[in-house]
């Protein structure tokens, strides 16, 4: 089910927080479970029994990593073995049979599973339980009701953000209602759902037109590369914030996933402000336990590489994302040994901007060779003109939406909100800005038929 | 102010729940006058139904098409999509000075040559010994996209495979014989009342007497064209007027699908949900046109979509009769079993829109 859609906004939501306060506190929790295991059966019927299992099984490890001291790495192996497994058979068996195929000329035959949603984000969260259990961060969960409801919690559970078991161990016991921050969360919902309806969604269907347009031109691969950094980052943080601000609303407090990343000055920066909760996982989970920086230097280079390899296969099976994650490798090795801070600013922004736009478009191409033909375009390599009609026409068309999007990338709209906000007019401005924010994206869901969301994919 | 912060937010959850509620309780609506369609209804549920998914996505257009003031919402989109977006269309619909159209581009050649393989195939088939003609009726697009600079088709391109597709046919030009104001607003189509120049040139071409005498009577029913109900916006509606005159109000016209014969026009249409469909009945497969009043016993096949519609009429003055085929909802393989081809003249009669859309011909 998508937050963004009207069966969950004005069908599950409604339902779900109405019971979900009456019902009383000792079983929320499992009211929450069921609740999550309803939205995730939405989409997924099948695979629910594949969540299912993975919330017994990591169970079952974390208290078998507290309990046992003589097998206490046995345990803490199986269960990481078990996430990986379960990673590899669903999301990266026909990915490797594939290149396995290809490069031995074998034709063995692909698994062609579905990929479940949202796996790699509740795999991720219930590696890092154990392993947070492993080493004395927390105490293992004795009720599976509780950490079935870590696990499958819908507000984050498709998309996001990564939640570590010990960010919401508390409040998984004990947490308050508070009227505030169920204002806090509506605001934020909103704002998230906002995002995510009326900008990434239009940007999005610019890229669509791009893809489907004869009328190509230089104009036009850039304005596609630009409109598709604005897209993913609306898109994805939008949706952050809407698990966020869900989650105020049920009284969990989920770490923030997003901090203005296109404001950044290196690429170093980049990944401090964008998917903070994926890239503080894999700092926690496999750089560090590498060696981190502690190692020689040759050392040291392979784990980067190792680590941002990774990252980009998290985001999916195929040799795109590989390179992706490679060439921030590349760039953050860079920025160790070269002194981009002596550079003005706005050149180092330039440089931020210009990197990540180009990544994305390696990021968003289905193939290697889409994606090279996509950047040579941008540079002019294609033969085709500097400027097209068609073009032109989405650049009038999308012009405002294009102010939109740049402003709202920086944190002008947040700090003028924050100043605003000491100031009784507020009152009025915040529930009149959440209101319009329903109706209009109501209308834009009611409407309109585009409303994909890319994340869905990881 | 932290009170007051909670109560603002209050009342919009209570917005929410009220949307929400209503969403819930309101009785199904069954047909969508602007959007033309029967609406999703709630579907069954079942284990078969969720696991395939088939409940899912039934229901997820079930909730959509069943929203509460749907189509406020749908106008609500569209304003902030033109006015506050600044975008220059809404769903593919773009007006231009109180004239809507539908954004249609790029050319897709493929399908002009289907289409011209498919005439071409009914030529050699059938119209041995009849004199056959070509013309092609440009959208509005074609006026209005070009003069505001919207993404159009390659039409240049496509009057000329349409030409040189055709050897066997005399073709007309019709496109220096138009402009927007030559179509309805809010509609696709063009306008019978101003196509006199359009039948005058054919009718010439074609050697037959014109569509003389015949005065435009304006119908009281408002016209709410197809592009009303995809803008969603205030639009004004257009007048529908008839061309009418006695030579015209004494044909009739019979339809091969129900066997009924009426008048020229079929005025029970004028208040259905197309009144443009009172010309020609809408979307017939095959249709005669009986001229009591010609003075020559010449007979016309027009081959056409729906802009042939309210065209035909107008160029039967010099036919006994005049048979009407549209070849979307009719094979042509089967027509020797409903025509007798006797080296009748042909008219080829066909929109850009269908041209570069034509998978439906057949």
């Amino acid at each position: 089910m998508l937050f963004s859609g009207i069966p969950f906004l004005f069908y599950f939501l409604p339902a779900v927080v109405i019971v979900y306060f009456l019902t009383p506190r000792k079983w929320k929790n499992a009211f929450l479970l069921l609740a999550s295991l309803l939205f995730y059966a939405w989409g997924e019927p099948r695979y629910v029994f594949l969540m299912a299992a993975a919330i017994v099984l990591f169970y079952i490890y974390g208290i078998a990593v507290e309990k046992s001291e003589k097998y206490k790495k046995l345990w803490l192996g199986a269960a990481v073995a078990t996430g990986v497994v379960m990673l590899a058979v669903f999301k990266y068996a026909d990915f490797a049979l594939e290149n396995w195929n290809r490069l031995t000329g074998m034709g063995i035959p692909l698994l062609r599973f579905a990929l479940p949603i949202g796996i790699s984000f509740y795999t991720f969260q219930c590696i890092s339980y154990v392993i947070d259990v492993y080493r004395g961060h927390t105490a293992a969960q004795k009720n599976i009701i509780s950490f079935g409801t870590y696990v499958a919690l819908f507000p984050q559970l498709i998309a996001g953000p990564i939640v570590r078991y010990v960010d919401v161990e508390k409040e998984l016991q004990a947490r308050k209602t508070d009227p505030e921050d169920i204002s806090d969360g509506v605001f934020r919902f909103l704002v998230g759902l906002g995002k995510k309806v009326l900008i990434a969604n239009a940007f999005g269907q610019l890229t669509e037109t791009f893809r489907a347009s004869q009328d190509l031109s230089v104009l036009f691969y850039w304005l596609y590369a630009v409109a598709f950094t604005l897209h993913i980052y609306f898109d994805f943080s939008g949706y952050s914030d809407m698990a966020i601000g869900l989650g105020r609303i049920f009284g969990f407090r989920f770490p923030q996933n997003f901090d203005y990343p296109y404001t950044s000055r290196s690429i170093t920066e980049f990944w401090r402000r964008w998917h903070m909760t994926l890239g503080g996982w894999f700092r926690d989970y496999v750089y560090i336990p590498l060696g981190g920086n502690r190692v020689s230097k040759g050392r040291w280079v392979v784990n980067i590489l190792a680590v941002w390899m990774l990252t980009g296969l998290w985001h999916g099976a195929s040799w795109n994302f590989v390179v992706w994650g490679l060439l921030f490798a590349a760039l953050l090795l860079l920025e160790k040994w070269l002194p981009l801070q002596k550079l003005p600013d706005i050149v180092r922004r330039g440089y931020v901007l210009l990197t990540v736009t180009i990544s994305f478009v390696i990021f968003n191409a289905d193939t290697l060779a889409q994606a090279g033909s996509d950047i040579a375009g941008m540079l002019g390599f294609r033969g085709v003109p500097l400027v097209s009609k068609e073009a032109l026409y989405c650049l009038r068309s999308y012009g405002v939406l294009f102010i939109v999007g740049i402003v709202g990338a920086t944190p002008l709209v947040r700090n003028t909100a924050a100043r605003l906000g000491q100031r009784p007019v507020s009152n009025i401005l915040r529930p009149v800005i959440a209101a319009a924010l329903l109706l209009v994206c109501t209308a834009f869901l009611v409407d309109g038929s585009f409303n994909p969301f890319l994340y869905f994919r990881f | 102010m932290r009170t007051r912060k909670i109560i603002g937010m209050l009342l919009v959850l209570a917005l929410w729940l009220g949307l929400a509620g209503w969403a819930w309780l309101r009785p199904e609506t069954e047909f969508s006058a602007t959007e033309r369609r029967e609406l999703a209804k709630l579907p069954e549920l079942s284990w078969e139904t969720f696991l395939d998914g088939s409940f899912v996505s039934k229901f997820e257009s079930y909730t959509l098409d069943q929203f509460p003031l749907r189509n406020g919402f749908r106008s609500l989109k569209a304003l902030t999509q033109y006015k506050l977006l600044n975008q220059l269309d809404n769903n593919g619909i773009y007006i231009v000075d109180g004239s809507a159209a539908a954004l249609d581009y790029p050319l897709n050649e493929d399908s002009v040559e289907h289409a011209l393989k498919v005439f071409g195939k009914i030529n050699d088939r059938y119209l041995s010994g009849s004199k056959v003609y070509a013309a092609v009726v440009p959208d509005k697009g074609y006026y209005l996209a070009r003069s505001e600079n919207y993404p159009v088709m390659d039409y240049d391109k496509l009057f000329e495979m349409v030409e040189q597709g055709m050897p066997y046919a005399d073709y007309v030009n019709l496109t220096d014989l138009l402009m927007t104001e030559d179509y309805y607003r809010t509609d696709t189509h063009w306008r019978q009342e101003k196509l006199l120049p359009v039948a005058n040139r054919i009718c010439d071409v074609m050697s037959t007497a014109k569509p003389e005498g015949l005065t435009p009577v304006k119908q009281t029913q408002p016209f709410y064209g197809v592009y009303y109900g995809q803008a969603a916006l205030p639009m004004e509606a257009d007048a529908l007027f008839t061309m009418q005159g006695s030579w015209l109000d004494g044909c009739t016209v019979t339809n091969y699908e129900n066997g009924k014969t009426t008048g020229i026009y079929d005025w029970e249409k004028l208040s259905g949900e197309d009144s443009y469909e009172t010309f020609l009945s809408g979307s017939v497969s095959l249709l005669r046109i009986d001229n009591p009043g010609a003075e020559t016993d010449r007979e016309l096949i027009v081959f056409r979509d729906s802009f042939g519609s309210s065209l035909v009429p107008l160029l039967t003055r010099g036919y006994r009769t005049v048979t009407v085929v549209d070849i979307r909802y009719l094979s042509s393989a089967m027509l020797d079993r409903f025509i007798d081809f006797h080296g009748q003249d042909v008219l080829f009669l066909y929109s850009t829109l269908v041209l570069n859309s034509s998978s439906q011909l057949q």
